[in-house]
């Protein structure tokens, strides 16, 4: 206590003076200064923009009233044997919520879509938000202009009126200020902007991830037709509540309130379908935040873990830094020491120089992690949710400090701890030989076996994460994705069918024209599919099942082979037939060691079978079944010659050739698709693979730094070997073997932290752990190995090669 | 070994001509300059000289710690100029043993194992018992069985360079080079290993001490006195006498 009010003391009446003198000292030392500056400040901006990431996604309230009040509802629909077939709202049921509850004191419907902006020249795509007025009650949307919807907007309404988002009045509109005068115009309908959300409203991400709306239009205006809007059995994921629960209420009593409510409706308007027999509806209640958070709660503990061992990575290489200076600056200390300056007293002068190197490393963190939060902004804005909000904030701060004093006062009892104070005062009177600093072996190896720990286990598991997302990036699909181009095209509502039919086969055979074409289908990507529902004529068995209509060119363009039976011909699509081609998965379960073909389910003869192809990131692959594709499909695959892609231009010019009002509504290869469903699997690699190259090189930096110094320590010592005629040999496996003990501890710390971690998680982690990982596991090991090798010969040349009488030298 | 012989006498160390330089970018120091010298068996050298005259310098080269710029060295009639690394630490090995003024005892290991270092090294093995039994005569010469188990730091100044003289000897070296043995001892220490040192001259240790202690110096029955990296005399080939110069 006395030690502490001395240190506090001299800090308090001595602390400009102090702070100068550890300024001068630090002056002095630029290398060891900026080294430390730049490790810590670029992993300690790392470790913070992720804490700040943690903290919004976690602990940060939602940016709206009463956040806590706002749920989404989950519908899920059940099938005879009890298993959830479908967790969106029927469009019958979700308008009979919205009539009938009253268990919330506000629910707004939302209907996410897109279309092309016709009104606009360039014709863009904007994705499109069809919601009744209490969603901007709900939120408390701020606008920057205008109003949001009111009672004139409300259901049944049909007043045609736009709400625009910050962003799209800035890119689309240029911030004109007379935007509410205009208008936009989307597949024939004029709706009159009267608002812009502010700049800083937060649109909740319901839908995905990184999903915001760009227009916001009444719910009367969706695109659901009126057939699909009587639909009790189709159920549509773009279809979505927000509401609020009163105060005090229970979610779950709430949602078995509303489970009674619609599913007794949902009854008897199905009473008359065979196929619903037994099936149900439950209605769950999930929190607002839940659902933004989304599956990102892991990925986000993580990366956390990862920062926080690279870190600590850092602190051990810093730590190191520290003790070699302290040796540095014995002699200064010891006259410190002689003149009267008590230890509590030396620590404060160590803390100074600690707390402003700490200072000056949390300034160059706060930078990087300012630039970090514009990088996961640009590039993980679907990944993480709400990186939006992301900016220097009170958290950041307050763990910027907390971090800065900690690890001053850390390093500063580092330091302190290496000085013996009684030998201090015996160094100035001596001749200063064989007194230096002596670094405790024993801290050297603690060094060494927590490097080696986190490297292994750091190392270890970003290495199985690089190799399990490589796998699922490399697995094959089982169908071609390159030189195919899928395009979907927005067509006038008031079109006949017919008529649009007759212009899409021109559309085609002009495509067909153009020499870089090789093929063109008229289906849905690969990778897209709708269910439906299913009944065996002669079994009446029902199935709830992945389907797709395609065209008779779909299986040959995209190279998806057929097994068994007969692909669609251009009769069947043109005659529309009674016939689907099935999976061999679906095959399998509708005869079980016989053939499918020639069974019929809601009419339709299976007339083949096709090999079932795998979705990029999926490792099963479901039962699925296709059927002939109408001649007026709005989409389009397009198989061109190698390296001979058609721009956007081209396409557009073919569309205005056979209507002018036919447009692009959006173009991507299926390579671009198929990399965008694999997006989280990428972003695991390159995290995973960055994250080890970073810890093998930290690591690498360290060991060599702690050896080096071990090393450094045994000048002496090796010098007197090899005076008294120990061989290079000799030494090299002097060093080697003393090491090896620290490098096979933390090995072995590493690898039983890894076994307690796969013991604690084995549920989540059963999956990653198969023998598969020996490789990885001698990779791992030999990584280590050779830069503990390095790290032990690489400094010890010096001694070997240079004359003997250098090293016994008693000053370096 | 090969052994040479002048006026009866073997002669256990020769150079001819002798120097070095030290250069950096800008200074080249000719520390050693032509030095000749003849060393026999039995003999006492002391070099002494001021500092920064090269006597250290001399010592290393003497004792392969440092390899010389130009000129011939032998040891016991081998060529040892110019020496691999490897080929270097065996004769240091068998031949040299080394009394530094700072002890250079290694901390973490006993008196036993400091003093059986060397044999360590051998490439000549030994087994367990051969070194127990030469280590503890070695031990026995400087008065320090009783110390076996310990550790250099639970030792005195003049202790631990009693250790360090049994180390010296432990491989029956051709030489014993000693660096100002009594530098970092007090008086009373410091006689007591000089007392030693003259005890093992007598009994037909050849040795070669740099000192800048008259008093040592005069200990020695040839006693060279350097400067500027020249030996200012030259004592006459097998000469003993109290005083070369």
């Amino acid at each position: 206590m006395n030690n502490f009010r001395q240190a506090s003391q001299l800090l308090i009446h001595q602390f400009p003076y102090l702070v100068k003198q550890a300024w001068g000292s630090l002056q002095s030392k630029p290398a060891f200064v900026s080294g430390i500056i730049t490790t810590l400040g670029l992993t300690l901006g790392a470790l913070l923009t992720v804490l700040t990431l943690a903290y919004v996604m976690l602990l940060k309230p939602l940016p709206y009233p009463q956040q806590e009040q706002l749920y989404t509802l989950e519908h899920q629909l059940i099938d005879k044997d009890g298993k959830v077939d479908g967790r969106a709202f029927t469009y019958p049921n979700l308008m009979h919520f919205y009539r009938t509850q009253q268990a919330f004191s506000l629910a707004a419907l939302i209907y996410y879509d897109a279309d092309v902006l016709i009104s606009s020249p360039k014709h863009p795509t904007l994705s499109q938000a069809y919601v009744t007025p209490e969603w901007f009650n709900l939120l408390d949307a701020r606008m920057a202009l205008g109003r949001g919807f009111e009672q004139t907007e409300a259901v049944n309404q049909y007043h045609p009126v736009a709400v625009l988002s910050y962003d799209t009045w800035q890119k689309e509109f240029s911030l004109s200020p007379d935007i509410l005068e205009q208008k936009v115009t989307f597949s024939g309908t004029s709706y009159r902007i009267i608002g812009v959300l502010s700049q800083d409203f937060q649109e909740p991400e319901l839908l995905d991830t990184g999903m915001k709306s760009q227009v916001f239009l009444p719910w009367d205006f969706n695109s659901i037709s009126e057939a699909e809007r009587k639909k009790w059995g189709n159920d549509d994921d773009l279809l979505n509540v927000l509401a609020k629960l009163p105060a005090g209420k229970n979610p779950e009593q709430v949602g078995q309130a509303l489970t009674g409510l619609i599913n007794n409706n949902w009854q008897e308007n199905v009473a008359g379908y065979a196929f619903f027999n037994g099936w149900g509806i439950k209605i769950k209640l999930h929190s607002l935040k839940t659902v933004i958070l989304g599956g990102s709660e892991q990925s986000i503990y993580l990366l956390l873990a990862g920062l926080i061992a690279l870190v600590l990575i850092a602190i051990t290489n810093i730590t190191n830094l520290f003790i070699s200076r302290t040796a540095e600056q014995q002699h200064n200390l010891a006259i410190h020491a002689a003149i009267g300056a008590s230890k509590s007293q030396l620590f404060a002068v160590l803390l100074i120089q600690t707390g402003l190197l700490m200072l000056m490393a949390m300034v160059l963190a706060l930078v990087v992690a300012t630039f970090g939060f514009a990088l996961l902004q640009q590039t993980l804005n679907h990944v993480f949710p709400r990186v939006d909000e992301l900016a220097i904030n009170a958290f950041t701060l307050g763990s910027a400090l907390l971090l800065s004093i900690g690890l001053a006062l850390f390093f500063a009892r580092v330091s302190a701890h290496m000085l013996n104070y009684r030998q201090l005062n015996t160094c100035l009177h001596t001749s200063g030989k064989g007194n230096g600093v002596q670094v405790p072996g024993k801290i050297r190896n603690a060094l060494i076996i927590i490097q080696i720990t986190i490297v292994t286990s750091l190392v270890l598991a970003c290495l199985v994460l690089f190799k399990k997302s490589l796998d699922t990036i490399n697995q094959d699909g089982g169908f071609d994705t390159d030189n195919i181009t899928f395009m979907v095209l927005a067509l006038p509502s008031t079109d006949k069918e017919a008529e649009r039919a007759n212009q899409l086969q021109a559309v085609r055979r002009q495509l067909l024209a153009l020499p870089q074409v090789e093929a063109v289908s008229q289906a849905l990507a690969p990778m897209a599919f709708t269910t439906r529902a299913l009944t065996a004529n002669i079994s009446n068995e029902r199935y709830s099942v992945k389907a797709k209509d395609i065209d008779h060119k779909y299986f040959s363009l995209i190279n998806q082979p057929l097994i068994e039976g007969n692909d669609f011909s251009p009769a069947d699509i043109k005659d529309d037939n009674d016939v689907i081609i099935v999976n061999d998965v679906f095959a399998r379960q509708l005869a079980p060691g016989a053939s499918a073909l020639g069974l019929t389910l809601n009419g339709n003869a299976i007339i083949g079978v096709v090999k079932g192809i795998r979705l990029p990131g999926k490792n099963n692959i479901p039962p699925r079944f296709y059927y002939p594709t109408s001649q007026g499909r709005n989409m389009m695959l397009i198989k061109h010659l190698p390296g001979q892609a058609l721009t956007r231009e081209q396409l557009v010019s073919v569309l205005g050739q056979v209507n002018s009002r036919f447009k692009l509504f959006s173009l991507s290869t299926l390579n671009e698709r198929r990399q965008s469903r694999l997006f989280s699997q990428y972003t695991t690699a390159v995290t995973s693979g960055a994250l080890s190259l970073l810890t093998l090189l930290l690591a690498a930096i360290g060991l060599y730094g702690i050896i080096s110094f071990g090393t450094q320590m045994r000048r002496l010592e090796i010098g007197t070997r090899l005076a008294v005629g120990a061989k290079r040999r000799n030494i090299i496996w002097l060093i080697f073997k003393d090491n090896a003990v620290s490098v096979i501890l933390g090995i072995l710390t590493g690898l039983i932290g890894l076994l307690l971690l796969v013991l604690a998680f084995s549920e989540s982690l059963t999956p990653y752990i198969n023998w598969q990982l020996l490789p990885l596991l001698v990779a791992t090991f030999g990584l280590i190995t050779v830069i503990s090798c390095c790290a032990c010969y690489l400094p010890l040349r010096r001694y070997l090669n240079q004359a003997v009488a250098l090293s016994l030298k008693t000053s370096p | 070994m090969t052994s040479t012989l002048e006026n009866n006498k073997e002669i256990k160390i020769q150079m001819r001509g002798i120097a070095k330089v030290f250069e950096t970018e800008e200074l080249e120091t000719h520390a050693l300059k032509n030095i000749d010298l003849t060393i026999y068996a039995g003999d006492y050298v002391s070099i002494s000289g001021p500092s920064g005259c090269g006597k250290s310098t001399l010592l290393s080269i003497l004792g392969l710690l440092d390899m010389p710029s130009g000129g011939e060295y032998t040891i016991e009639g081998v060529n040892v100029t110019d020496l691999s690394l490897d080929q270097a630490a065996e004769i240091r090995n068998a031949k040299i043993g080394f009394i530094f003024q700072s002890f250079n005892l290694i901390d973490e290991l006993s008196v036993f194992d400091n003093v059986a270092l060397p044999l360590r090294y051998s490439s000549e093995k030994m087994s367990e018992q051969a070194i127990t039994e030469r280590v503890t005569e070695c031990l026995q010469a400087v008065d320090m069985t009783h110390r076996t188990g310990h550790k250099p730091n639970q030792l005195s100044g003049g202790q631990q360079q009693r250790i360090a003289i049994a180390r010296a000897l432990v491989a029956k070296p051709a030489i014993l080079l000693v660096d100002e043995p009594t530098g970092n001892l007090d008086s009373k220490s410091g006689d007591q290993v000089m007392d030693t040192l003259e005890q093992l001259n007598k009994s037909g240790t050849t040795i070669c001490m740099v000192t800048h202690d008259p008093r040592y110096a005069n200990m020695a029955n040839i006693q060279l006195k350097l400067l500027d990296g020249s030996i200012l005399t030259t004592p006459a080939p097998g000469a003993n006498i109290k005083e070369a110069v």
